[in-house]
């Protein structure tokens, strides 16, 4: 559990700034030279090395993807029913027909699943090395480089993302938000590109005296695993942040499906807040949000994501994955 | 499945979008999801598995290469009263797995027989095991003795209802290459008729020659037991009308290598006889009528007796008679009179149908030997340092005797290839639900983990006993008989050996082997050092006893 939170993406960003410029992204452009190509494919190989430094986050994105796809078919089950929610579960490409955004999509990781579980999948990283890496990939594999553009890669940001009419099925954005420096507009801008109905997964490290330990005293100084400076504990957001977050949020009227009837929002029509109820506890109800803890087990190598009952907050102590749904009538 | 003798124009230009990657890869090589080498049982069973389940039959293309004609193995019959010599106890969890994917029915079950009861003894001591399919819960047999063509063929009509897997034949691997470049390249598999295909995992069901293993730079662990198998069908009388049918497998352990004895049909059994090589090569070339003897003699005469017929043998007394002559004096000088089961020169067929008072504890009297099954196979013991390839080796798993080769002596080689055929095929199927790239380390793990110390614990379990039994120090048979005894009389002892026959969870199985390990360890153990008879037998019973009270008393 000691490097539970490496941050691979922010190291190899800064590996990549120190090496060597990049200077046009490999997949958009169609004046790509050779030079460029092998510098990505060096990176590239790099990240995904599965066994290399980044072995951890490799590990971890079987957990994520299992999540994403608990959640829908719980959101299926809630819109239509049993029936539907069985159909879906028996196809293996659970996000057939979806628009699905990652932001900040480092090496491609997540991206590359999303695709492969049929989702039409944009990843987007405010770094351009990274969006270099993750398109020499998927290129490399016919099953994302053949299946009609359902895989695209872009380097810019969520806020920039904002200013164009397109919205997302689902916006996921993983082991992102502890870095930026402005959690509140990052926030807003990921929810913004949520349609009504749609989902909103973020994954990320609760700021509590364990995660203190594990991330920054470990792996940074102790055990040297992630370079000192990666992360910044006050940086660190606790779920009950997230929540009160989306107690308060509300769709603003021109982010909604269709921009043009904006005007028309009376003052007792105005949407509701994402999150509507919670319990005692201070936890939100399971058909609005949810949190769940994700923990590395040493011994087996893999992650573990927490069951809900294991603690109220379905242990949240390090890292952890947090679901909110945008309602249908916002 | 497509079965392709020489298919044509395999190579189809691939289109890729992105340019600048043309220069990377082989534009040749045709893209397969899945490339299997080898159509043994654990390649076919794969395939199998995976065609079973809807996830990955519609996402998955699959191609499974096999040098030998399969042809020949789907359209494979016999006479209903002759067999392969090529058999193999398939245990219940086998079968659970094999009725699982579909593939349980379609194997000929008039050929097959249920084992009800094993028979161990101790060639030296006769100390004795007897475990019996009654002793174990919900379950009414131990395994079934399947010919290996019967299996394969049924995994064959089951593939040839799937088109989605493409089966290769009489076409040979003939090199393994990495795809140039420094990118996420994927094995290039070169075949015998000039094709190529690309593959985005590549599984060695190659059996223990693997070529797959040696292309992924995975190194072998292991050596040769000096030791042949001879393997033929046998006849012999039906069992007599007060004795219990044909379903009780016999094992004499000699200290040159278990005979065993295993029943096929009411009077069919098939042999497997492992032993020196220049006896396993006397005994190959000796006609049928002398073998039939020699193996009726292997699970009667008194040890000595025994060693002396090999060593007459090998003098070149090769003529049946000469040979009938020698058992019979041995016979007599050993005291056993022409009624006893145990004569087997004597009394060549029982007469009246009263079979003698220890007949249960014998197999029937070999009466001839089905022509043309004589064959002998070397024996190995090799587990592969890892079952996923890494680095230069990266997209490459291996499954069945490619991964590990063991003894036949607990019938289990074939049993551990389609365990490990069930791990990977569920793994690959929650790669594919979890978006995840099936060739990747990170997809496969879970394979490897549950596999490898699961099947290495099993292996070193038929080592130490083969090395146990191989022995004919006096301290050690000693050790050992009583060893054997206190086994007997130590039931959940008895029922932990019994879980690697039977059903039972995997979990079971495990603590079964475990526990067999850890007892003939104490054995072996106690062989190597050379302290006072007395107290090796007391440390052996020590621990058979303390394993006992483990199980007695629920700690697990
Ligand atoms: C005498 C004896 C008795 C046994 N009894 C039992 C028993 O009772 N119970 C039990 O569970 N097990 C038993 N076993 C073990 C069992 O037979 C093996 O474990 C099993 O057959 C292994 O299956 P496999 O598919 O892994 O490999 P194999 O059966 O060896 O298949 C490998 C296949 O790969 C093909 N191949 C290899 N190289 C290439 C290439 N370059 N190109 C194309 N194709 C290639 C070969 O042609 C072959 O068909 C016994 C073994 C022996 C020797």
């Amino acid at each position: 559990m000691l490097s539970a939170a490496v941050r691979p993406t922010t190291r190899l960003l800064r590996f990549c700034q120190n090496t060597r410029c990049f200077q046009s992204a490999a997949a958009t452009s169609s004046t790509v030279n050779a030079a460029e190509i092998a510098h990505f494919s060096r990176l590239s190989s790099l990240w995904w090395n599965e066994q290399g430094e980044f072995s951890l986050l490799h590990r971890m994105n079987p957990v994520r993807v299992h999540y994403i796809r608990e959640k829908l078919l719980e959101a299926t089950w809630e819109d239509q029913g049993e029936d539907a929610r069985r159909v879906l579960e028996s196809k293996c490409a659970v996000l057939t027909g979806m628009d699905v955004l990652d932001v900040g999509c480092g090496g491609g990781l997540l991206s590359e699943s999303l695709a492969r579980l049929g989702a039409r999948t944009l990843g987007i990283d405010a770094s351009e090395s990274n969006i270099g890496i993750a398109s020499t990939h998927a290129s490399g594999d016919p099953q994302l480089s053949s299946s009609g553009n359902s895989l695209q890669y872009r380097h810019t940001s969520a806020e920039q993302l904002v200013k164009e009419p397109k919205r997302f099925d689902a916006v996921c954005s993983m082991e992102v938000i502890e870095h930026v420096d402005n959690p509140v507009a990052f926030l807003s801008a990921c929810a913004q590109l949520v349609k009504p109905g749609g989902h909103l997964f973020l994954s990320t490290i609760a700021r509590t005296p364990l995660s203190y330990f594990i991330t920054i005293l470990a792996a940074e100084y102790v055990f040297h695993k992630v370079a000192v400076g990666t992360h910044t504990y006050s940086k660190f957001i606790n779920p009950s942040e997230l929540i009160s977050f989306f107690q308060t949020y509300r769709s603003s009227p021109s982010s909604s499906s269709n921009p043009t009837n904006s005007g028309h929002i009376g003052s007792d029509a105005s949407p509701r807040p994402w999150i509507t109820h919670t319990y005692a506890h201070g936890l939100p109800t399971r058909s609005e949000a949810e949190v769940r803890g994700i923990v590395y087990i040493p011994w087996s190598g893999e992650w573990k994501l927490m069951s809900r009952s294991s603690t109220p907050w379905g242990a949240v102590e390090c890292n952890y994955l947090f679901w909110v749904r945008r309602p249908l009538d916002s | 499945m497509a079965l392709f003798a020489t298919p044509r124009s395999l190579a189809r230009l691939r289109c890729r979008r992105r340019l600048f990657l043309r220069s990377f890869s082989s534009e040749h090589a045709r893209d397969n999801d899945i490339v299997i080498v080898g159509g043994g049982p654990a390649g076919l069973a794969l395939a199998a598995a995976l065609a079973s389940n809807p996830t990955a039959k519609n996402s998955l293309k699959i191609t499974l290469i096999e040098g030998g004609d399969l042809s020949k193995i789907q359209d494979w019959s016999m006479p209903p009263n002759a067999y392969s010599n090529r058999v193999s106890s398939i245990t219940d969890t086998s079968q659970h797995f094999l009725n699982k994917i579909g593939i349980w029915h379609y194997v000929e079950h008039a050929r097959t027989n249920p084992i009800h009861q094993m028979q161990v003894w101790d060639g030296i001591s006769g100390a004795r095991i007897t475990f019996d399919a009654s002793e174990i819960p919900e379950s009414n047999e131990m395994a079934r003795m399947t010919e290996n063509l019967n299996l394969q063929r049924a995994l064959l009509r089951k593939l040839s209802d799937t088109p989605s897997v493409r089966v290769i034949q009489s076409v040979k691997v003939e090199s393994i290459q990495r795809e140039a470049g420094d990118r996420n390249d994927w094995p290039l598999v070169h075949l015998s008729n000039g094709a190529t295909l690309r593959a985005r995992l590549l599984v060695g069901a190659d059996g223990f020659n693997s070529p797959v293993r040696s292309f992924a730079g995975i190194s072998s662990y292991g050596w040769s037991y000096d030791t042949q198998a001879v393997v033929a069908t046998l006849n012999h009388a039906p069992r007599g009308p007060f004795q219990a049918p044909n379903n009780t497998a016999y094992q004499r352990f000699l200290p040159t290598g278990p005979i065993a004895f295993l029943p096929l049909s009411p009077c069919t059994s098939s042999l497997v006889w492992s032993t020196k090589p220049h006896l396993a090569a006397a005994l190959n070339k000796s006609s049928p009528g002398v073998l039939a003897q020699l193996i009726n003699a292997a699970f009667r005469l008194p040890e000595p007796s025994f060693q002396y017929i090999c060593k007459r043998l090998l003098e070149g007394v090769n003529s049946s008679e000469e040979i009938k002559e020698e058992i019979a004096f041995r016979e007599r000088s050993d005291g056993i009179s022409s009624h006893s089961a145990y004569a087997s020169a004597t009394s060549m067929i029982s007469d009246g149908g009263i079979s003698p008072d220890d007949a249960d504890a014998l197999p029937p009297l070999v009466i001839s030997i089905q022509q043309g099954t004589i064959a002998s196979f070397p024996l190995r013991y090799n587990h592969a340092e890892s079952y996923l390839g890494e680095g230069a080796g990266s997209r490459t798993v291996l499954v069945g005797d490619a991964a590990h080769t063991v003894h036949p002596l607990a019938g289990q080689g074939l049993n551990m290839g389609l365990g490990d055929v069930d791990a990977l095929s569920r793994c690959i199927i929650q790669a594919l639900t979890h978006g995840g790239d099936i060739g990747s380390y990170t997809a496969l793990m879970p394979y490897a983990r549950e596999r490898y110390f699961e099947n290495h614990k099993v292996m070193s379990a038929i080592d130490k006993l083969h090395k146990v039994y191989s022995s004919t120090a006096q301290p050690v048979v000693w050790a050992r008989s009583v060893g054997l005894e206190v086994v007997n009389e130590l039931d959940s002892v008895k029922a932990a050996l019994m879980m690697n026959a039977g059903a039972s969870s995997r979990l079971q199985n495990a603590n079964g082997w475990d526990l067999f390990a850890k007892s003939v360890g104490s054995l072996a153990g106690a062989a190597s050092t050379s302290k006072m008879v007395g107290e090796m037998v007391g440390a052996g019973i020590q621990v058979l006893a303390k394993n006992a009270g483990e199980r007695f008393f629920g700690r697990h």
